[in-house]
C-alpha cells in the first residue's frame, strides 16, 4: 500500500471505527504528535453532521426517540453505516433496518416502519419534475386497459405496515389526527398502508383507499392498467382516478411500451 | 486534458475592471434575497445541496440564476482520494453544472472517500492531504478527470487541517502554496484562496509549537503563491475551542471574519488584485444584512486597497 493510500485508510479508519482507541493509535504512526486533538475534530464534526442530515429525513423519530436518544442513534448508525457518497441527503436509506436490529429499541415494534415512511417522503422531495399530462387521459377512453399504463409522480411509494404510521407520522406533521388519536391507534394494533408522493414542493402522505395499495404496486412493477385492476379488484376506480389525478398522484396516461 | 479556454472568463477575474463580491446563500435567506432583490454581485450555493433531480431547492437555484451569476462550490468530490472520485458524484456535478450554467465551480484540496472495512466510504469531511509528489499527483489527475467532464475550469480551495502528516523521507512534503501551484500549472485549475483557512492553520500551528506570529505565516503562506492562478478568495469566521483535550481553532464559518483575516485579505489584494471574494457563513446564520455589511467591507477594501487592472 502506498504511504498515501496508508495515510487515508488510517484516517478513515479512526473517523468511523468506535471505539476508535485502536484506530487513533495507528493513525499516530502518521502524524504529527499523537494527532488527538485534530482527530477529535474530525469526530465531533462527523457525529454533528450525521445527527443533523438524520434529522433532517427523520424528523417525525427524532420526536418520538428524543433528542438524547436520536443523538445517539445517529452516532451509532454512523459508525455502523458509514455514508458512502460525498451527498448526505443520500444516506440514511438503511435507518429502519438498523433499528430493526437494534436491541434497545426492540420494543418499539413501529418504529421501524415509521423510518421506512420517512425515507420514502425524504424521497419523493428530491425526485424528478414532471409536469402532468391531462390530455393524455383521453387514452382511457379509446384504448384496451392492456395496452395503457399511468404515469405516476415521480417519488411516488406505496408501504403496507401493521402498525398505525400514517397516523404516527401525521400526527407529528401536522396534527391530524392528534397524537393522543395516533397513539389509540397504535393501542389497538391498526394496520395501515400509506400512499407517499409530492404534490407542487410538499412530501404528502395518506392512508392507502382499499385495493390502492396493490394497483399501485403493479403499476411500479410496470403492469399495464388491466394488470394493475386485476391485482386491485377491491379498488373503486372510478372514484379513485380523478382524486388520484387532482392530487397529483397520477400524472398521464401513455401506450405501454411494446414488448419484445 | 482540459478543453483550456471553453468556459468564459467571468466578470471580475483578474483583468477585468469590477469588483465582484459575493455572499453564501443558504436556506435561511432564500426567500429572503429574493424578495428584496439584493444588490450582491454573485451568490455561492454548495453543489451538493441540489444534487437532487428536482424539488423546491433546485427550482429555487434555477430562479436566482436568472438575477444572479452563480457559483457552485463543492464540498464533497474528494479530490485528493487516492480510491479516486465517486462516477456518480461526478455525473450529478456534471448535471447541475449543466443546469445552472455556474461562473466558477469549486471544490477542495483534500481527501473524503476512501476504504473502510472493505467498502469504498466518504469520510464527509474535508480531510487533509499530505503535500507529497504522489498527493500532487493524485489530485492532479482527480482535477483534470473533473474539468475533462465538466469541460470547464475547476476551482481548487485550500483547506485546513486539524492534523499534520508526519513528514516521510522517502515522500518529502512541500510547504503548502507551492504544492498548490504547481497542481494549477500541471492541471489547469485555478485556485480559491481562503484566508480564514490559511489563518486557521496558522494558529492551529502555534498550539502544536510552531513559533512565530501566525499572521505573519499567513503573509509568507499568500507571497509564496504564484499570483497568476488565483481566481477567487473565500473570508470567514472561526472559532476557538478549548477543552481537556486541548485548544484548537475550528473553522466553522459561524461569525464574523476577524480583525487579522480583514488584514490578511488586504494583503491578498495587494498580492492577486481584485480577485472577486465571497462571504462564507455556514452555521448560526446570522440576518441577511450582517452578511450584506460583511461584502461591504469586503467591496470597500478590495476597492481601496487593491491595484487597478492593467
Amino acid at each position: 500500500m502506498s504511504s498515501l493510500a496508508a495515510q487515508q485508510q488510517a484516517l478513515l479508519r479512526a473517523l468511523f471505527d468506535w471505539p476508535a482507541e485502536s484506530a487513533a493509535h495507528a493513525l499516530s504512526a502518521h502524524t504529527q504528535g499523537d494527532g488527538r486533538r485534530g482527530l477529535m475534530a474530525y469526530q465531533t464534526n462527523g457525529h454533528e453532521l450525521a445527527q443533523r442530515a438524520l434529522a433532517a429525513a427523520y424528523p417525525v423519530l427524532g420526536e418520538l426517540l428524543g433528542s438524547e436518544s436520536f443523538a445517539a442513534l445517529a452516532r451509532a448508525y454512523w459508525h455502523a453505516c458509514p455514508p458512502r457518497r460525498g451527498d448526505l441527503a443520500q444516506w440514511g436509506g438503511a435507518l429502519d433496518q438498523f433499528v430493526r436490529d437494534d436491541e434497545q429499541l426492540a420494543d418499539e415494534h413501529y418504529l421501524p416502519d415509521v423510518a421506512t415512511l420517512e425515507w420514502a417522503l425524504h424521497q419523493a422531495l428530491s425526485a424528478a419534475d414532471q409536469a402532468a399530462d391531462g390530455a393524455s387521459f383521453a387514452l382511457l377512453t379509446t384504448a384496451d386497459p392492456a395496452s395503457v399504463c399511468l404515469d405516476l409522480v415521480p417519488g411516488c411509494a406505496a408501504l403496507r405496515s401493521p402498525w398505525p404510521v400514517v397516523s404516527i407520522v401525521c400526527a407529528h406533521r401536522d396534527g391530524t389526527p392528534s397524537l393522543d388519536q395516533a397513539g389509540q391507534r397504535l393501542r389497538a394494533g391498526v394496520a395501515e398502508s400509506a400512499v407517499v408522493w409530492r404534490a407542487g414542493w410538499r412530501a404528502c402522505v395518506r392512508q392507502a383507499q382499499t385495493g390502492e395499495l396493490e394497483f399501485l404496486l403493479a403499476l411500479r412493477d410496470g403492469g399495464s392498467l388491466a394488470a394493475a385492476l386485476e391485482a386491485a379488484p377491491t379498488l373503486d376506480f372510478g372514484a379513485w382516478l380523478p382524486m388520484a389525478v387532482q392530487s397529483g398522484l397520477v400524472l398521464g396516461a401513455r401506450p405501454m411500451a411494446p414488448t419484445s | 486534458m482540459l478543453n483550456a479556454g471553453s468556459a468564459p472568463s467571468p466578470p471580475g477575474t483578474p483583468g477585468a475592471d469590477v469588483t465582484m463580491v459575493g455572499i453564501g446563500w443558504r436556506q435561511a435567506h432564500y426567500a429572503e434575497l429574493m424578495e428584496r432583490q439584493v444588490a450582491i454581485d454573485f451568490l455561492e450555493v454548495h453543489s451538493e445541496n441540489y444534487f437532487a433531480q428536482g424539488g423546491a431547492s433546485l427550482a429555487v437555484l434555477e430562479r436566482a440564476r436568472l438575477r444572479y451569476p452563480i457559483s457552485l462550490h463543492g464540498v464533497g468530490l474528494s479530490l485528493g482520494s487516492v480510491t479516486g472520485l465517486d462516477p456518480w458524484h461526478l455525473e450529478r456535478l456534471a448535471q447541475l453544472v449543466g443546469r445552472i450554467e455556474p461562473t466558477w465551480v469549486s471544490d477542495h484540496a483534500c481527501f473524503a472517500r476512501g476504504v473502510y472495512a472493505g467498502n469504498v466510504v466518504h469520510g464527509s469531511d474535508l480531510l487533509p492531504l499530505a503535500y507529497t509528489q504522489e498527493a500532487l499527483a493524485v489530485l492532479c489527475a482527480n482535477v483534470q478527470r473533473v474539468q475533462d467532464r465538466l469541460q470547464r475550469r475547476l476551482l481548487v480551495e485550500n483547506a485546513t487541517a486539524y492534523l499534520r502528516w508526519r513528514s516521510d523521507p522517502e515522500h518529502p512534503a512541500m510547504a503548502e502554496p507551492a504544492f498548490l501551484t504547481e497542481l494549477a500549472r500541471r492541471s489547469g485549475c485555478g485556485l480559491l484562496v481562503d484566508v480564514n483557512n490559511i489563518y486557521v492553520n496558522a494558529l492551529n500551528a502555534r498550539h502544536e509549537g510552531v513559533e512565530g506570529d501566525p499572521e505573519w505565516h499567513c503573509r509568507q503562506w499568500l507571497d509564496a503563491l504564484a499570483p497568476d492562478v488565483v481566481e477567487e478568495i473565500h473570508l470567514a469566521g472561526h472559532a476557538r475551542v478549548s477543552d481537556i483535550q486541548g485548544e484548537i481553532v475550528i473553522d466553522d464559518h459561524g461569525s464574523r471574519v476577524c480583525d487579522a483575516v480583514w488584514r490578511l485579505y488586504r494583503h491578498a489584494l495587494l498580492r492577486f488584485g481584485r480577485v472577486p471574494t465571497l462571504i462564507e457563513w455556514d452555521t448560526r446564520i446570522p440576518a441577511l444584512d450582517v452578511l450584506l455589511q460583511e461584502a461591504a467591507q469586503a467591496r470597500s477594501q478590495c476597492q481601496a486597497l487593491a491595484p487597478s487592472p492593467s
